[in-house]
C-alpha cells in the first residue's frame, strides 16, 4: 500500500503541493485527476523522490521513505513514468530496456522479460535496434510502460500516459496497465488531466485543484451527477443567466 | 620528403594523445555539464610524478601506478570541491574559476616542488633513439607507440561506454539525470566515478605527451587544455570518435605548421581554427545541434 | 558594516580621497607615487573585468591580452612614428576593443565556458606572438626607449611629465572612466548587459539582443584593458612579454573578484588590496600561484561578493537616487495610446496569423493555426496540456521559427524575426514562470521592461547628458505610475528574489506593460495568485485593454479568464476546436470531450 501524509512540495517559486493525504491500494488502479497546474505531476515526482519533498509523508507498506534518494526507491519496486514521453532518445529501444532492467536489482532473467515485453508490444521487438527518438508517440509510450514494468515493480506512477495519443494506442495502453495491476500486489497511481479516460479504467480517483484535493471517491461516484464539482474544477462555475 | 613524414608522424602520434585528453574533458561534461578547467595541470602533475619518482630510482611500473592513482584522487576532489558546490550556483562562472583555480594551484605546487624548470622524461617506452625506417625517414618508436596506445583507449573507452553497465549508466546520467535516477542509477556514484576515470586518462595522457616531447614542465597543462579543447570542439563535443578525428586533424596541422613556418604560428592556426569552428559550425564535424528550450 | 560600506563609496568621500592624493603626491616620495600610480592601473583592468564578467556575466581568462595589445600599440606609435600621447593611449584603447569586438564573434551562439576556453587561448597566442615577434615588439629581449615619465622622457607638446604630474594624469583618467562607467551601468545599458547575463531568454523578450550586448561588453572591457595597457607603457618605459603572461591575466581576474564582481567600489578595494599584498610579502611573492590557485578555488563558496559584499556595497542599476529631486509634479500616464493605423477601418486586425505550422522532429505542435488579433480586445486562449498554447506564443515572439505560415504584423511578415527584433517591434510576452532578474529591485526590474523605448545613445549614457537625465526620469516616474496600478509602491526598492511570487508576477507583467506594447501575450499570469493579486492582475491587463493594447491571455482559470476576455480560443492537438465566447464554451461538445472525455460523464 502507498500512503501519503500531508504531503507538501516546492517547485521553484510555488507552492505546487498543499498538504495532501491520499491512499493507494494495491490491486486496484488509483486515479490522480485535475487541470493543468493542480498539482499532480509534482506530487509524483515527490513520491519517487524526483523532487524533494518539503514536508510530510511517504509510506510504502509503512515504511517510511521520505527521506530517501530516488534510485534507492527505484530498488524498492518504485517505477514512475514521468509526464512528457522521458526516455533515453540517444539509446535503441533495446539499450533503453537494458538500463531499465540491470540497475534495480531484479529477479529472474532479462532475457525472459525482454520476450515478455516483445509478447506485450510486438512493434517494439520490430524496432528493437531503432533509436528511440524515431519512434512515433504511441510506441514510446509502449517502450516507457515496458521500461517502467519490466522489472514488476510493486507500486507504479504513470502521469498522463495517454497524452497526445490516439484512441486506439489509448485503448492498448489502458489494457496493459489493468492487466500489470491485476496480477498480483500491486500499486498503480494514474494521473490524467482527462478525467474519464483514468476513470476508464480506475477504481478510485482523488481531484487535485491548486496543489490540494478537493473531491475524491469511488468511480462510481465521481462519474455521477456529482460531476458538476468535477467539471468546474477543470471549466470554471457557470455564470448564473439573470 | 623525410621532413614531412616526420611531421606527419609526429602530428598523428600527438593528436592522438589530444584526442585521449579530449575524451577526458568529454567525460566529466557529460555526466556534469562542467568542463575542467585544470585538466591540463592534471596531466602535468601526472607526468611530474612520475619523472621525479623514476628519477629517483623508483620502478617504472611502480611509478606510472601510482602516479595514475593520485591524478585520479586529484579530479575526485576537484568534483568534491570546484565542481559540486559550484553546481548549486547558477551559471557557469562559479566551475569555471574554481576548476582553473586547481589548475593554477597544482602549477604553483609542483613549481614550488620540482622547481620551474623543465625536467626530462626518463624513457618509459622504448628508448628515444630506437627509431624505425619508414619510406627513407627514421620515425621514432615512441612516437608510434604512443599512437597506438591512445588509439587503443580511445577505442577501449568507447567501448566501455557502449556496453559495459557503467557505460550504461555514465550514458544514461548524460542524457538525462532524472530518468537515470528513477531507472535505480546512483548517480552521485556514477559522477565521482566519471571523475576518477577522467583523472587517469589525465595522468595516462600526461606521461605519454612527456614522453615524446622529452621534458615536463610546470606550464604546459595549460598549452595541452586549449589544444585538447580544439581537438574535442572540432570534432564534437558529445563524440568519442569525434574527439580521435579532431585531435588527428588537429595534431597534423600543427606540426606541420610549426614545423614549416614557427610554432607561434601553429598557435594561431588552432586558435584560428577554434574560432572558425565556433562561429559556422559550433557543434563541430560529429556533434548534435543544441537546442534551446523554453 | 553597512555604514562604513556606505561612507567608503559615498563620491563625496572619494573626491576629496582624489583631491588628498592628488596634492599629497607632491609631498611624497617617488616611489610611493609609482604605487600609487600602479593601484590607479589595476584598478582600470579590474573594472575591465569588472564590466565584462561582473555585469555581463562573460569569464575572460586571457584579459592580459588586452592589456598588451594596449602596451605595445601605444609604445610603438609613439616610439617609432612619433603619434603624440594622448592620441597614442586613445589607439591603444581602439585597437583593443576592435580585437574585444571580433574575439566576441561566436557570443551568442555558444554556450559561456566556450568562449571562457577562447579567452584563455587568446591570452595564450598574444603572450606567444609578443615573444616571437622580434621585430615587432622586441621579442624575449623586450622593447626598451619607450619615452616614460619616470625616465622623463615623456612628453606631451612640449612639456615633460614627471612621475608625479603622470600620476595626476591617471588619477584623473580613472576618475572620469568610473563616472562614465557609474552612468553607463545605471542607464538601460548597463541593465540590459546583466539581464544578458541572469536572464537571457526575458531579454531577449524585451528587446535585448543578446549577441550584440555581449560583443559590445567585450568591446568596453578590451578598450578599457587596452587604455590601461597604453599607461602602463608609458609609466615604465620598457616591456617584456613576461608582464603578460598567464600569470597577469590570473591576477587581474583575482583582483575583480576579491573585490566583488557587480561592484564598481570594490573593483578599487581588490586593486589595492594586490597592487600592496606582493610588495609587503616577499612569501606572497614566492608562493603567487599557490595563493591564487587557492583563492580562485575557494572564493565563490566563501566569499561570493567579494570585499564589496562583506561592506554591502552594491551598485544599483538605475539612476533613481541621482534623479530623485526632478519630480515634475504633473502625472504621468503609465502607457501610451494606442491607436490604429494599419488602413482602413477600426477592425482591421493588428496581426494576423495564418496557418502556422509547428513541427519539432517528427512532432507535430501546430497544425495549421489562423486567428487575428485586435487593438483593445482581449482573446484568451485555452486548452489541454500539450494543445499548442504556449508553442503559439514562443512563434509570434520569435524564440521558434515556424515550419510553414506567416504572420502579418504592421505590414510585414514577422515570421522567424528573432525575439528581440519581435520585441522592438512592439510585441511583449511574459513567460509560464516569472522571468524577473532576481537581484534588481522591482523598479529596477520594471524599469528594464521599457529597455526598447529609450533613444539615448551609449555616450550619453556615460556623459549623463541632460537629454539622458530627461528620458530615465520620465520612464522612471512612468514606473511609478505602473507600479501604483499594480499595487507595488510599497516594494519598489525591495530586491525581487525577496519577494513572493505573487508579487513578482505582477511585477512581471507591470514589467511587460513598461514597454508600452503594441500586442501582449500573457503565458499563465494567474497561476499561484491569491484573490486579491488576481484583481490587481486583472486591473492591469484592464489598463492596458484600455488603452488600445491587443492581448491574448493563456491561462486555466477560467473564472479569471471569464472576468476579462472578450472571446476565448480552444486548442487541442495544435488546432483550434472552438472560438466564441466563454459560456458558449463550458457548453460545446468539443471542448468537454477535450477536457474531460464526454462518455461516463452526464454534464448538468
Amino acid at each position: 500500500m502507498l500512503e501519503v501524509r500531508n504531503l507538501q512540495v516546492s517547485y521553484g517559486a510555488i507552492d505546487a503541493v498543499r498538504g495532501v493525504s491520499l491512499t493507494a491500494r494495491p490491486g486496484s488502479i488509483t486515479a490522480l485527476i485535475g487541470a493543468n497546474g493542480a498539482g499532480k505531476s509534482s506530487l509524483m515526482r515527490a513520491i519517487s523522490g524526483v523532487t524533494p519533498a518539503k514536508g510530510g509523508q511517504i509510506l510504502l507498506d509503512g515504511k517510511d521513505i521520505t527521506r530517501m534518494p530516488p534510485h534507492e526507491r527505484a530498488r524498492m519496486g518504485v517505477a514512475h513514468a514521468m509526464e512528457g514521453r522521458r526516455i533515453f532518445h540517444q539509446h535503441t529501444v533495446e539499450e533503453n530496456l537494458i538500463t531499465a532492467w540491470h540497475f534495480r536489482k531484479p529477479q529472474g532473467s532479462f532475457k525472459a522479460a525482454l520476450e515478455s515485453v516483445y509478447g506485450n508490444f510486438p512493434i517494439l521487438e520490430q524496432r528493437r535496434s531503432a533509436k528511440a527518438g524515431t519512434l512515433s508517440g504511441g510506441q514510446q509510450q509502449m517502450l516507457i510502460l515496458s521500461m517502467a514494468t519490466l522489472h514488476a515493480p510493486r507500486f507504479v506512477l504513470l502521469d498522463e500516459p495517454s497524452l497526445g495519443l490516439a484512441p486506439i494506442i489509448v485503448s492498448q495502453i489502458f489494457e496493459f496497465i489493468k492487466g500489470y495491476c491485476a496480477q498480483g500486489d500491486r500499486v498503480v497511481l494514474l494521473s490524467e488531466q482527462m478525467a474519464s479516460l483514468a476513470l476508464r479504467v480506475a477504481d478510485f480517483g482523488y481531484v487535485l485543484k491548486h496543489g490540494q484535493i478537493v473531491f475524491e471517491g469511488t468511480r462510481e461516484v465521481l462519474t455521477s451527477d456529482a460531476a458538476a464539482e468535477l467539471s468546474s474544477a477543470y471549466l470554471g462555475a457557470a455564470k448564473v443567466k439573470e | 620528403m623525410d621532413f614531412f613524414i616526420q611531421m606527419i608522424v609526429s602530428g598523428m602520434s600527438v593528436g592522438a594523445v589530444y584526442a585521449m585528453i579530449g575524451l577526458g574533458l568529454n567525460l566529466t561534461f557529460w555526466t556534469t555539464r562542467v568542463l575542467n578547467f585544470g585538466q591540463g595541470s592534471v596531466l602535468m602533475a601526472g607526468a611530474m610524478l612520475t619523472a621525479v619518482m623514476v628519477g629517483s630510482g623508483v620502478n617504472v611500473f611502480l611509478a606510472v601506478g601510482v602516479s595514475l592513482i593520485a591524478t585520479a584522487v586529484i579530479l575526485w576532489l576537484v568534483e568534491l570541491v570546484s565542481v559540486r558546490p559550484m553546481l548549486r550556483l547558477p551559471g557557469s562562472m562559479g566551475w569555471v574559476v574554481s576548476t582553473l583555480g586547481t589548475g593554477i594551484l597544482l602549477q604553483g605546487i609542483a613549481s614550488w616542488l620540482f622547481g620551474t624548470q623543465a625536467v626530462a622524461f626518463p624513457d618509459v617506452l622504448f628508448r628515444s633513439v630506437d627509431t624505425v625506417e619508414f619510406m627513407g625517414a627514421y620515425i621514432s618508436l615512441q612516437y608510434i607507440a604512443v599512437f597506438v596506445i591512445s588509439v587503443l583507449i580511445v577505442c577501449l573507452m568507447e567501448l566501455f561506454l557502449r556496453h559495459s553497465i557503467w557505460g550504461y549508466g555514465v550514458r544514461a546520467v548524460a542524457h538525462d539525470r532524472d530518468l537515470a535516477s528513477l531507472m535505480g542509477i546512483p548517480v552521485r556514484r556514477v559522477v565521482v566515478f566519471s571523475f576518477l576515470v577522467s583523472g587517469v586518462l589525465a595522468g595516462v595522457a600526461g606521461i605519454l605527451i612527456s614522453q615524446v616531447s622529452g621534458t615536463v614542465d610546470p606550464n604546459f597543462g595549460l598549452h595541452l587544455l586549449i589544444l585538447a579543447f580544439v581537438a574535442a570542439v572540432v570534432g564534437g563535443m558529445g563524440s568519442a570518435f569525434g574527439s580521435l578525428a579532431g585531435g588527428l586533424i588537429l595534431g597534423i596541422t600543427e606540426k606541420l605548421v610549426g614545423g614549416y613556418f614557427s610554432p607561434a604560428a601553429a598557435e594561431v592556426v588552432a586558435f584560428v581554427l577554434l574560432i572558425g569552428v565556433l562561429t559556422v559550425r559550433p557543434q563541430g564535424l560529429f556533434g548534435k545541434r543544441e537546442t534551446v528550450k523554453v | 558594516m553597512k555604514q562604513l560600506g556606505q561612507f567608503l563609496t559615498n563620491s563625496w568621500t572619494l573626491g576629496a580621497l582624489a583631491i588628498a592624493l592628488a596634492i599629497g603626491a607632491s609631498y611624497a616620495d617617488t616611489g610611493t607615487v609609482q604605487m600609487w600610480s600602479f593601484v590607479v592601473i589595476n584598478i582600470l583592468l579590474a573594472q575591465s573585468i569588472n564590466l565584462l564578467t561582473g555585469i555581463n556575466g562573460q569569464i575572460s581568462l586571457g584579459h592580459a591580452g588586452f592589456f598588451a595589445i594596449g602596451a605595445y600599440t601605444s609604445a610603438i606609435v609613439l616610439k617609432s612614428w612619433g603619434v603624440p600621447f594622448p592620441i597614442a593611449v586613445a589607439l591603444a584603447g581602439g585597437l583593443a576593443a576592435v580585437v574585444g569586438y571580433l574575439l566576441a564573434g561566436p557570443a551568442g551562439r555558444v554556450r559561456e565556458f566556450y568562449l571562457a576556453m577562447m579567452s584563455l587561448a587568446f591570452g595564450l597566442i598574444v603572450y606567444e606572438l609578443a615573444r616571437e615577434l622580434r621585430g615587432v615588439t622586441g621579442g624575449v629581449m623586450g622593447m626598451r626607449g619607450i619615452p616614460s615619465s619616470q625616465i622623463g622622457t615623456l612628453q606631451i607638446f612640449g612639456w615633460t611629465i614627471d612621475t608625479i604630474t603622470y600620476f595626476r594624469i591617471l588619477l584623473a583618467v580613472l576618475i572620469v572612466a568610473m563616472l562614465m562607467l557609474r552612468n553607463f551601468v545605471k542607464s538601460h545599458y548597463g541593465r540590459a548587459f546583466y539581464a544578458v547575463h541572469v536572464s537571457e531568454i526575458a531579454a531577449g523578450s524585451l528587446g535585448i539582443s543578446q549577441a550584440a550586448t555581449k560583443r559590445a561588453a567585450y568591446a568596453i572591457s578590451g578598450g578599457l584593458a587596452g587604455l590601461a595597457g597604453g599607461f602602463y607603457a608609458h609609466m615604465i618605459g620598457y616591456l617584456t612579454p613576461e608582464s603578460f603572461g598567464l600569470m597577469r591575466s590570473v591576477e587581474i581576474l583575482v583582483m575583480s573578484i576579491v573585490g566583488g564582481l557587480g561592484s564598481l567600489a570594490g573593483q578599487a578595494f581588490g586593486a589595492i588590496l594586490f597592487t600592496y599584498l606582493p610588495q609587503k610579502l616577499q612569501a606572497f611573492n614566492d608562493y603567487q600561484y599557490i595563493v591564487y590557485g587557492l583563492i580562485l578555488v575557494f572564493i565563490f563558496t566563501l566569499l561570493p561578493k567579494g570585499l564589496a559584499g562583506l561592506l554591502k556595497t552594491q551598485t544599483r542599476y538605475s539612476k533613481f537616487d541621482q534623479l530623485k529631486g526632478m519630480d515634475s509634479g504633473a502625472a504621468v500616464a503609465p502607457l501610451s495610446i494606442k491607436r490604429g493605423d494599419e488602413g482602413g477601418d477600426a477592425d482591421t486586425p493588428l496581426v494576423r496569423i495564418e496557418n502556422i505550422k509547428m513541427e519539432f522532429s517528427g512532432l507535430r505542435a501546430l497544425a495549421g493555426v489562423s486567428l487575428d488579433l485586435y487593438r483593445g480586445r482581449i482573446t484568451a486562449l485555452v486548452g489541454p496540456n500539450g494543445s499548442g498554447k504556449s508553442t503559439l506564443v514562443n512563434v509570434v515572439s520569435g524564440i521558434y521559427t515556424p515550419t510553414a505560415g506567416s504572420i502579418h504584423y504592421k505590414g510585414q511578415d514577422i515570421a522567424g524575426w528573432p525575439a528581440h527584433r519581435v520585441a522592438q517591434a512592439g510585441i511583449t510576452r511574459t513567460f509560464q514562470d516569472p522571468r524577473n532578474v532576481p537581484s534588481f529591485t522591482v523598479r529596477e526590474n520594471i524599469l528594464m521592461g521599457a529597455h526598447r523605448r529609450y533613444r539615448h545613445s551609449a555616450i550619453a549614457a556615460a556623459l549623463n547628458t541632460p537629454q539622458a537625465k530627461r528620458e530615465e526620469r520620465d520612464f522612471l516616474l512612468r514606473v511609478d505610475a505602473l507600479m501604483r496600478a499594480a499595487g507595488l509602491l510599497d516594494y519598489a526598492d525591495t530586491i525581487m528574489s525577496e519577494l513572493p511570487y505573487g508579487i513578482q508576477r505582477l511585477a512581471e507583467v507591470a514589467r511587460a506593460l513598461a514597454s508600452d506594447p503594441e500586442l501582449l501575450f500573457l503565458d499563465e499570469p494567474a497561476a499561484g495568485l491569491s484573490e486579491v493579486e488576481s484583481g490587481l492582475l486583472a486591473a492591469l491587463i484592464r489598463l492596458a485593454r484600455d488603452h488600445g493594447v491587443a492581448t491574448m491571455i493563456i491561462d486555466h482559470h477560467m473564472d479569471f479568464l471569464a472576468e476579462l476576455a472578450e472571446e476565448v480560443i480552444v486548442f487541442e492537438a495544435g488546432e483550434e476546436i472552438y472560438r466564441g465566447d466563454m459560456d458558449g464554451m463550458r457548453a460545446n461538445p468539443a471542448v468537454i470531450q477535450a477536457y474531460l472525455g464526454v462518455e461516463e460523464l452526464a454534464h448538468a
